[in-house]
């Protein structure tokens, strides 16, 4: 059989387990993407105001010793997702600069929400100490407590915006 | 025994070698969500109204295979678990970013991998998303003292649900295979409840073939797991004071 561009959910969730996997067994760690991102700004910011992205409690660590924020595992994942992501695009003839949106949704409105979401959801993962991936899925593998209550609170947060914003999606 | 991996931990490979080999690793993950259709907002989006629950199957699937491959590649004594790190739970902090998280995803349509992802394959949306992830990922740095408290709090170190239940690891890991196929096939009648598809995939049959023959090898792993003994070569009590992080900066 051929898959196409579309896989089956199982065979595809399982691929992204193997890169799990992979993971740990190489790195003893697992995957994310939500620290490169951290990482990211941390960077940004210290080029503008360096003494004050060093001293900052929090994007501190990231410098400590002379470090730089972006030479970490984290970031040559993300690298990495970039790359096969776009390969996998590509081969499938799916690469095209667009803004995908519901029938029903205008630009300005699906974009204007695009990035309410990214607001509340880039403070989320900080708070959550990941995301979907680094803390949902890698945490479920290794049946952490608190990855399993966060992914469940992922989706009753998710259900219960999910009227307010219907003319977004459906 | 000496295990052979995690091969940057047990000196396999240097730490510079890890680096780099994380990029294949990338590679892979990246790959398989655009595979996904996770490079598309709209059907991440769509898991909340059930008009595509491929989210979540795709996401159960992907704890199952890492679930399946770390707990059973330990046992074997191919994988040294006390050498992976092992999250640690902040109970209270975990959920209410849940619920934040979720919120951001429904109304932006992405997550960070996702959304990341997606912007490599052109998509301005994913972007925008991403412009507020840093926004959101940057006001929660700078005003970090404000909720630094919270964040710390209501630590329990590395906890598992076979702790928490008071059931043997095995059991549990066979119990979340068991759940992740009964939710997922919940979820699929909810969608064909409220969504009903009428057009039908000439492929249908060997789809249902391949991915009924992938669970089934998921459940018999995971039975087999079930009555490992697995009580001994877990150290239960790691804990891991790297992790948190001060409230405000030491003084130097």
């Amino acid at each position: 059989m051929k898959f196409g561009t579309r896989w089956p959910p199982v065979p595809a969730g399982i691929l992204i387990g193997i890169s799990m996997l992979l993971a740990f067994v190489v790195a003893g760690r697992g995957i994310g993407a939500s620290g490169a991102m951290t990482r990211f700004v941390a960077w940004v910011q210290h080029g503008l105001f360096p003494a004050a992205t060093e001293q900052s409690a929090y994007f501190g660590k990231y410098f400590a010793d002379g470090a730089h924020p972006l030479y970490d595992y984290v970031v040559f994942l993300v690298v990495g997702l970039i790359i096969g992501s776009f390969i996998a695009a590509w081969l499938s003839g799916e690469l095209r600069v667009e803004v995908l949106r519901g029938a029903r949704s205008s630009m300005a409105y699906r974009l204007a929400l695009g990035l309410t979401g990214g607001v509340l959801a880039g403070f989320a993962a900080r708070l959550a100490r990941g995301c979907t991936s680094g803390q949902a899925l890698v945490g479920g593998a290794e049946l952490s407590l608190g990855a399993w209550v966060f992914m469940m609170c992922i989706f009753a947060g998710g259900w219960m915006a999910a009227w307010f914003v219907r003319k977004q999606w459906i | 025994m000496d295990m052979i991996a995690p091969l940057a931990k047990t000196g396999a490979i240097s730490p510079e070698m890890n680096l780099w080999l994380a990029i294949p690793i990338g590679v892979v993950f990246g790959y398989a969500l655009f595979h996904a259709g996770f490079t598309d907002g709209r059907r991440i989006a769509w898991a909340f109204y059930f008009k595509d629950v491929g989210v979540p199957v795709v996401m159960f699937s992907a704890i199952v295979t890492g679930m399946l491959g770390l707990w059973g590649l330990s046992l074997v004594g191919f994988l040294d678990i006390t050498q992976v790190y092992l999250l640690p739970t902040f109970l209270l902090p975990m959920a209410i970013g849940g619920i934040l998280f979720g919120l951001g995803m429904v109304i932006g349509g992405y997550c960070p991998g996702t959304a990341v992802a997606a912007v490599a394959t052109g998509k301005i949306d994913a972007l925008v998303f991403i412009v507020g992830f840093l926004l959101g990922s940057l006001i929660f740095g700078d005003l970090f003292p404000v909720w630094g408290d919270f964040y710390n709090s209501d630590y329990m170190g590395v906890v598992r649900l076979d702790q928490t239940l008071g059931i043997g690891l095995g059991a549990a890991v066979f119990a979340v295979v068991v759940i992740a196929l009964v939710g997922s096939l919940a979820m699929r009648w909810v969608q064909q409840h409220f969504w009903p598809t009428t057009d039908t995939d000439p492929q249908q049959g060997a789809i249902l073939k391949l991915q009924g023959g992938l669970i089934a090898a998921a459940l018999v792993i995971g039975f087999a797991l079930a009555f490992f003994p697995t009580e001994s070569f877990i150290d239960d009590n790691p804990e891991p004071p790297h992790y948190i992080i001060p409230k405000t900066a030491s003084s130097q």
